[in-house]
């Protein structure tokens, strides 16, 4: 984060350059010794950080001569990120095995009623899992930017590792795109149901059922889940933002913009893919019954029940029958 | 993989042999291997011998690209400017290969800048024209060389039966070797006219004038080496390190090695005032204020130098009384210049010794320019700074052959060398050529016209348009014959519309069509318009002048590209069908009809005696190209026991006196009298008279002489001032018996009446000028030099107004000269000032117009904005114009502005640029830019695929009416505009 | 053995883009691509002054640190070099470098990065020196003939130095003890973490 600041930093910088060169008396001494009053590098880059000047190319950003924030970008880049990296997504997968350990799957406490209750709707899960494949394509080819050069290299050699650097880059690129439809779609197929309210309060307090083996009740997304939503909505879309900033060079900003764009979409990536892992473990090997909900699209009712208790009510009174129906219906 | 690499690379490198095999390669040294490391080594040399240069490195294992090994070096000179850098070209099966860094070159030892190390792509280009075009019904349509060379020859021949000779304009180029040059202006004095001219009118015609009529010679009379010497250098109306960048070199290091005073006075703070100790800003057009201001100090201080005014100089007193006007506060009334910033430079100027003052355009292209250019010399002469090292009138010719051009007279006011044209020049060069005398007096319309000086060619349009009686000639112009001269550079372009649209023949004889083709298609010509593939002067031989007087010969790099032929041979086929080749070429070898250079160069040196450019064989010239790495480089003299170029300077600079057996070295300063003529040395030259009758206040006259009083050259057996020799004062002197039986035999055939009459400059045999070198003298004679220059419109330099200005209320003081006929046409110059003041066009266009120099193109521009390499850096036609004119008309840098004039109801759009570089209430210009046309961009006017890259309007579509007096120079860099938000 | 830099001398440039020109005849650069540029700071100001900048071929050189698949590597001269072959396009040496230097050729949709192109010092590539895929990808190699960049051999004033970083701090160092004044070797500081004391 201390990078971070430093970007801010810069940014202000850069503000000050602009103010100065506004600000520029116009005037201009008939006594002037342009030799005496030379301008001077060290000068520049103590006070601006970075030296600009005019070049009558149209490439205007080459007018930048010396932007030295490139070396803290580096260390960003080899040194903060890797730990950022390494600390999120190995802690997250420690701390799952840890759980999954100690805690083990999450069981149906009162086993499977043989009912089942449509949960999502086949558009539902192919918005799902389009994005989720995305997003595990996205995570490879982006962990092999970052881990690829130290863990991949010197057992694939040169040539091996930068065609297969090239296709991940390609892949990157290229379904940036469905993913970014995917968030999208994500964000309003269940805005609805993911707006955080008093319940939500109860269900943390209670922790969620996960840690004892309590079941607070939620409607049709508990908080947890509500959370993920928001870290993929708000995650996708900031990685989204920041990715189409580097994609596209320059058109939405300078260099720094685009080394602040790089800090933010890796930290948010990195961070994303923990709790991508957790949202993994839950939906998994996490929780009895949960995988089906985005599998077959259909939960048993007890399923539903234990976790999804006020939900359940609410279907149930949406279709006016005590008995939820056996079979999943086409849509809602 | 890559750290194997590497390995192998310092194995190479450290080896410090040949490294063999290593890489799979050839090796061994071949000889361009060799000579690419001595070139290195010199380099190396150089670097740690004088101050410190450029790159070094030890030539170590040196492998030969297999990419370039077999290719043949060949040099040539630059064709952008008059610096005169040498190009070292690696070519192979006649295809230009790769441009190398021509370390021997004295001039600019390796060094080129964004032009000059792009000169490959002008030959490669795949937009060059590639074969003759016409215009048919206003389409472009391929034509062959014997058809267009025919339909032309049979058109001219027309407008000749009908019109007269003088109805044929040939517009020639600085841009040619000088043989072709030469050829160029003898081809117009066989069809008998003196309507031929160059760019040298545009650039430097008023520092011609102007400084050949204060001491002897139109020239630089240095050299840019030399300018190292200078404690003291004065940049005013100049812009080198765009214009000239190479020289910059030469005034950057001097600066820096003498620690010298770099004084640049300029309207915009240019980037050569970028690295001056001192920048003074002027209102442009007040050259002659700033001058006067800085002599009125130097008088008020008594900082003239006495002993050289009184021996060396005429017309002090009347000088003295014009600078009383101009004290200091009427100066900066006029000017904006400080007096207290003036009293520095002129103490510099005349205390900080020796100095110099280098211009360029800024103080020759305006009405005033022969004005402001005495100015300067007379600065020069009342410090004492003529004729020394570091000292003199530096004055940066454009072109790369320009001075050589008007040297060889392809102008309207001589024939070569400035014999003039009197009767007596055509008679000398009716000898040289070994034709009839009353020959060359049968081609033109009469003998009247034959001795009076053609139209500028500032001004064709107007020798179009203007109705015939106001034309003072047998008929309008009615053809333009055009090679190598862009139509853009000429100002009032909206009126050049009128004169294309009613020529009866256009021919444009270029490597690229120019705006010649698409202005004249714009302004609704259908046909009768011919382009004719030249090739560029990479793809000829031939000698070429820097702007010190260095003679240089080019190679041809490889031959001329596509359909394209070689100027001298569009010229021999042009006197071919017009019937006079025989001729015309009688002492010049034609092969496959191409004349060839040395022959005709040959033929310069046995009647250029005037000038001395008798010394400069092709022979010699071509072992100075050989031997380049001979020569020093401050003194640029090759030491004097070298078996080929011994004791010569560099290019042998003219005056080279005598026939090249004299082996005169060259003069690399001129009136520089601490060397002997046979070094190089020399005196004012006594070109008006002996002697002045001037009237005195009291009604009585007095004598006064023009010879020089108690100074001469070294080892002058006359000590004291002489008039030129002749072979009376031969006589005189007793030294006639000096002359051989030969040289008396050629004198007396010369002139078989009177023999005692014929000078040094008329005799054919060199004999006159061979006795005076022999007894310490300078051919020409010892005079003084003028600062009255009798003759000229203004003897005293005078400070007048612009024609537009936006200072009315100082026109009533300082009108600009009364309406006259000059060179065939009206100048109506004041009628226009006076009007534009009555009409208050100052308040419609309240800002000043200058215009000036990218230092990525070169002219007119369409060679260079043809070249990718060029066009990419400047992309965009632009304006500058200061943050608070622009604050007031709501203008962004980097917006689009319509710029209007105060003529024609011009308008140009273009992008803006807002700089403190320029002043409040001036705006600039460059001027390279065409191809578009009041906000029209005309890109489908030219043959397909022969556009140039870059487009935009031309500067010269708003620069207005105005015409120096003494030579027809236009005024581009002073008129009015206004700017608005597009 | 010698450690190859660039030196300009911001007192004799004159943004006269000789060594623009020289880089994109020398290398056949296209329309575009700007291995070397002139950067003009306070344009028009007093104080002005023009700095010619390309790869500075850095000590410890940021571009190779941060490649993703380590295609950047330094010559025994101190070269800083590529491997187009390897190179993916990301961009990434881009963020790293202090200069500006690396280019990318705009190539397919999306404005996406072709393979970085960028100085070579004029000494090609991974290639075998002098060979034709050498000069096509990278262009001449003139380190390995003997002869030194052609932008500085070309330099108008002898502003850009180029070679032995010591013998080039020399050269300059002479030149401001005589001339007395000097703006400092721009990007030195950030490029070899040394200045030349003056």
């Amino acid at each position: 984060m201390v990078c971070l600041a430093r970007f801010a930093r810069l940014l202000i910088g850069t503000g000050v350059l602009l103010l100065l060169i506004s600000a520029a008396s116009p005037s201009i001494a008939q006594q002037v010794n342009p030799t005496a009053s030379s301008v001077k590098e060290q000068q520049l880059l103590q006070e601006l950080k970075r030296v600009q000047g005019r070049v009558s190319i149209p490439d205007q950003r080459s007018g930048v001569l010396e932007q030295p924030a490139g070396r803290e970008w580096r260390e960003f880049r080899n040194v903060t990120l890797h730990w950022i990296g390494g600390v999120a997504i190995l802690g997250m997968l420690a701390a799952l095995i840890i759980f999954y350990l100690s805690r083990g799957m999450v069981r149906l406490q009162s086993g499977r009623s043989g009912r089942t209750l449509v949960r999502f709707s086949s558009f539902e899960r192919f918005v799902h899992w389009m994005t989720a494949t995305c997003f595990i394509i996205l995570a490879l080819s982006g962990l092999n930017i970052t881990f690829g050069r130290t863990l991949l290299l010197p057992w694939m050699g040169h040539e091996a590792f930068s065609e297969w650097s090239q296709w991940a880059k390609y892949a990157h690129n290229y379904l940036s795109f469905p993913f970014t439809i995917g968030v999208v779609l994500i964000f309003l197929m269940w805005l609805a149901g993911n707006i955080p309210n008093k319940v939500d309060v109860d269900w943390v307090k209670r922790g969620g059922g996960i840690v004892g083996h309590d079941h607070p009740p939620a409607y049709r997304f508990n908080a947890g889940q509500k959370a993920i939503y928001w870290i993929v909505v708000i995650g996708g879309g900031l990685v989204a933002a920041t990715g189409y900033t580097l994609m596209f060079p320059f058109y939405l900003s300078g260099i720094e913009g685009m080394q602040l764009a790089q800090v933010v979409h890796s930290i948010v990536a990195m961070l994303f893919m923990a709790v991508m892992l957790a949202h993994i473990y839950i939906g998994t090997i996490g929780m009895e019954g949960a995988f089906e909900a985005m599998g077959s699209g259909t939960v048993d009712v007890n399923w539903a029940k234990e976790h999804h208790s006020l939900w359940l009510e609410e279907e149930n009174a949406r279709t006016g029958a005590n008995d939820a129906r056996t079979q999943p219906t086409a849509a809602e | 993989m890559l750290i194997k690499r590497t390995q192998q690379r310092s194995e190479i490198a450290s080896s410090g042999s040949i490294a063999a095999g290593l890489s799979g390669q050839g090796s061994g040294l071949d000889r361009r291997t060799f000579l690419r490391r001595s070139g290195l080594a010199g380099g190396a040399l150089a670097a740690l011998s004088t101050l410190p240069l450029g790159s070094v490195r030890t030539a170590k294992a040196a492998m030969a690209g297999p990419l370039t090994s077999g290719a043949a070096v060949r040099k040539s000179i630059c064709t952008h400017c008059s610096v005169g850098c040498t190009v070292t070209a690696e070519v192979l099966n006649g295809v230009w290969i790769g441009q190398e860094p021509s370390w021997d070159s004295p001039i600019n030892r390796g060094s080129h800048c964004a032009k000059g190390a792009s000169v490959r792509e002008l030959v490669h280009s795949e937009r060059r024209l590639r074969y003759p075009m016409k215009l048919v019904d206003g389409q472009w349509t391929r034509v062959s060389w014997d058809t267009a060379v025919n339909e032309i020859g049979e058109k001219l021949l027309e407008i000749r039966g009908k019109s007269g000779p003088d109805s044929v304009y040939w517009l020639g180029s600085a841009k040619m070797t000088n043989e072709g040059s030469y050829l160029f202006r003898k081809l117009g004095a066989f069809w008998g006219t003196n309507n031929t001219d160059h760019q040298a009118r545009i650039c430097h015609s008023t520092t011609v004038t102007g400084v050949a009529n204060t001491w002897g010679y139109g020239a630089m009379t240095n050299s840019f080496n030399d300018i190292r010497n200078a404690k003291t250098q004065i940049i005013m109306g100049g812009n080198p390190a765009e214009a000239h960048p190479v020289s910059l070199q030469h005034l950057l290091e001097g600066k820096e090695l003498k620690k010298a005073n770099f004084v640049v006075i300029d309207p915009r703070l240019t980037r050569t005032a970028a690295h001056a100790t001192e920048y003074v800003r002027m209102r442009p057009g007040t050259d002659i204020p700033v001058l006067y201001g800085m002599m009125w100090h130097i008088l008020q201080n008594g900082w003239e130098d006495k002993e050289f005014i009184k021996q060396r100089v005429y017309g002090f007193d009347d000088l003295r009384k014009e600078v009383e006007k101009w004290n200091p506060e009427e100066v900066e009334r006029v000017s904006g210049v400080p007096g207290e910033q003036l009293k520095r430079v002129a103490k510099m100027l005349a205390t900080e010794r020796p100095a110099t003052l280098i211009w360029a355009m800024g103080q020759t292209q305006k009405t005033v320019g022969t004005a402001n250019v005495r100015a300067s010399c007379i600065a020069l002469l009342l410090t004492g700074n003529v004729g020394g090292p570091g000292t003199g009138a530096n004055i940066f010719r454009g072109h790369d052959n320009v001075q050589g051009a008007t040297d060889v007279g392809l102008d309207i006011v001589t024939l070569p060398f400035y014999y003039g044209l009197a009767e007596g020049a055509w008679k000398h060069w009716s000898r040289v050529w070994e034709v009839d005398y009353d020959f060359l007096k049968s081609r033109f319309d009469s003998k009247q016209i034959m001795e009076t000086p053609g139209i500028p060619l500032t001004r064709w349009f107007e020798a179009v348009t203007l109705p015939k009686d106001q034309i003072a000639q047998k008929d309008n112009v009615r053809a333009m014959f055009v090679q190598g001269h862009a139509s853009n550079s000429i100002t009032r372009v909206p009126e050049s519309l009128n004169g294309l649209k009613a020529l009866e023949l256009l021919v444009v004889a270029d490597p690229h069509p120019t705006t010649w083709a698409s202005l004249a298609v714009e302004a609704g010509r259908k046909d009768g318009l011919y382009l004719l593939p030249v090739g560029t002067q990479f793809e000829c031989k031939g000698s070429r002048v820097a702007s010190n007087r260095s003679l240089q010969w080019g190679e041809q790099i490889v031959k001329p590209v596509f359909e394209s032929k070689d100027d001298l041979e569009v010229m021999y086929l042009v006197a071919k069908k017009l019937g006079f080749a025989d001729k015309m070429f009688k002492n010049i070898k034609v092969e496959n009809n191409l004349p060839e250079a040395e022959d005709i160069l040959r033929e310069m040196n046995r009647g250029s005696w005037s000038t001395g450019y008798c010394g400069q064989s092709p022979e010699r010239l071509k072992a100075h190209m050989k031997n380049q790495a001979k020569f020093d480089f401050l003194t640029m003299r090759a030491p004097k026991d070298d078996p080929e170029v011994g004791g010569d300077y560099y290019g042998l600079p003219w005056p080279c006196w005598g026939s090249p057996e004299v082996r005169h070295p060259g003069t690399p300063l001129l009136y520089n009298t601490n060397l002997s003529v046979m070094d190089g040395g020399g005196t004012f030259r006594p070109r008006f008279g002996i002697e002045r009758e001037e009237k005195l206040a009291d009604g009585t006259t007095r004598k006064v002489s023009l010879l020089a009083e108690g100074s001469y050259s070294k080892d002058s057996e006359i000590t004291d001032g002489y008039p030129e020799f002749t072979l009376a004062s031969l006589k005189k002197l007793g030294w006639d018996k000096d002359l051989s039986e030969a040289e008396m035999a050629t004198i007396t055939k010369i002139n078989s009446a009177n023999p005692d009459a014929v000078s040094w400059s008329l005799d054919l045999s060199g004999g006159i000028q061979r006795v005076a070198l022999k007894h310490g003298c300078v051919p020409y004679g010892n005079g003084k030099a003028r600062m009255n220059a009798f003759g000229l419109p203004d003897p005293i330099p005078v400070h007048r107004e612009p024609i537009y200005t936006p200072r009315v209320d100082l026109v009533a003081k300082y009108p600009t000269l009364p309406d006259a006929k000059q060179f065939r046409l009206p100048n109506i110059g004041f009628s226009v000032q006076k009007a534009a003041v009555e009409k208050g066009i100052a308040k419609q266009f309240p800002l000043i117009l200058s215009s000036g120099r990218l230092v990525e193109y070169e002219g007119g521009g369409e060679e260079t904005r043809t070249n990718p390499w060029l066009a990419e850096l400047q992309q965009d036609m632009f304006i500058e114009i200061s943050p608070a004119d622009a604050a007031d008309r709501g203008i962004k840098d980097g917006g689009w502005v319509w710029v209007t004039g105060a003529e024609n109801n011009s308008r140009a759009r273009m992008k803006a640029l807002v700089t403190e570089r320029v002043g409040k209430g001036v705006a600039w210009m460059p001027f390279h830019f065409g191809g578009w046309f009041a906000g029209k961009d005309l890109r489908g006017n030219y043959p397909k695929g022969t556009d140039p890259i870059v487009l935009g309007e031309s500067a010269n579509t708003i620069t207005t009416y105005g015409y120096d007096p003494a030579t027809g120079m236009q005024e581009p860099k002073v008129t009015l505009c206004q700017i608005a938000a597009a | 053995m010698a450690r190859m830099k660039f030196l300009c001398d911001a007192d004799r440039c004159i943004e006269c883009n000789a060594c623009v020109t020289a880089c994109k005849n020398e290398h056949e650069v296209p329309w575009g691509i700007n291995r070397r540029r002139v950067v003009t700071i306070n344009d028009g100001k007093p104080g002005e002054r023009s700095v010619s900048m390309a790869c500075m071929h850095c000590t410890d050189a940021p571009c190779a640190a941060v490649c993703p698949v380590n295609c950047i590597y330094t010559t025994a001269d101190g070269v800083v070099l590529h491997s187009k072959d390897l190179c993916i396009g990301c961009g990434y040496c881009f963020y790293a470098c202090p200069f500006g230097a690396p280019q990318y050729p705009k190539v397919g949709n999306f404005g996406s990065r072709g393979k970085m192109d960028k100085c070579t010092f004029c000494a090609g590539g991974p290639e075998a020196d002098g060979s034709k895929a050498e000069y096509e990808k990278y262009g001449a190699n003139r380190l390995a003939e003997g002869k030194l960049p052609l932008c500085a051999e070309m330099c108008s004033t002898k502003s850009l130095l180029a070679g032995d970083g010591e013998i080039i701090a020399q050269i300059y160092k002479e030149r401001v003890m005589k001339r007395g004044y000097g703006s400092g070797a721009w990007g030195w500081k950030t490029a070899y973490r040394e200045t030349i004391e003056s």
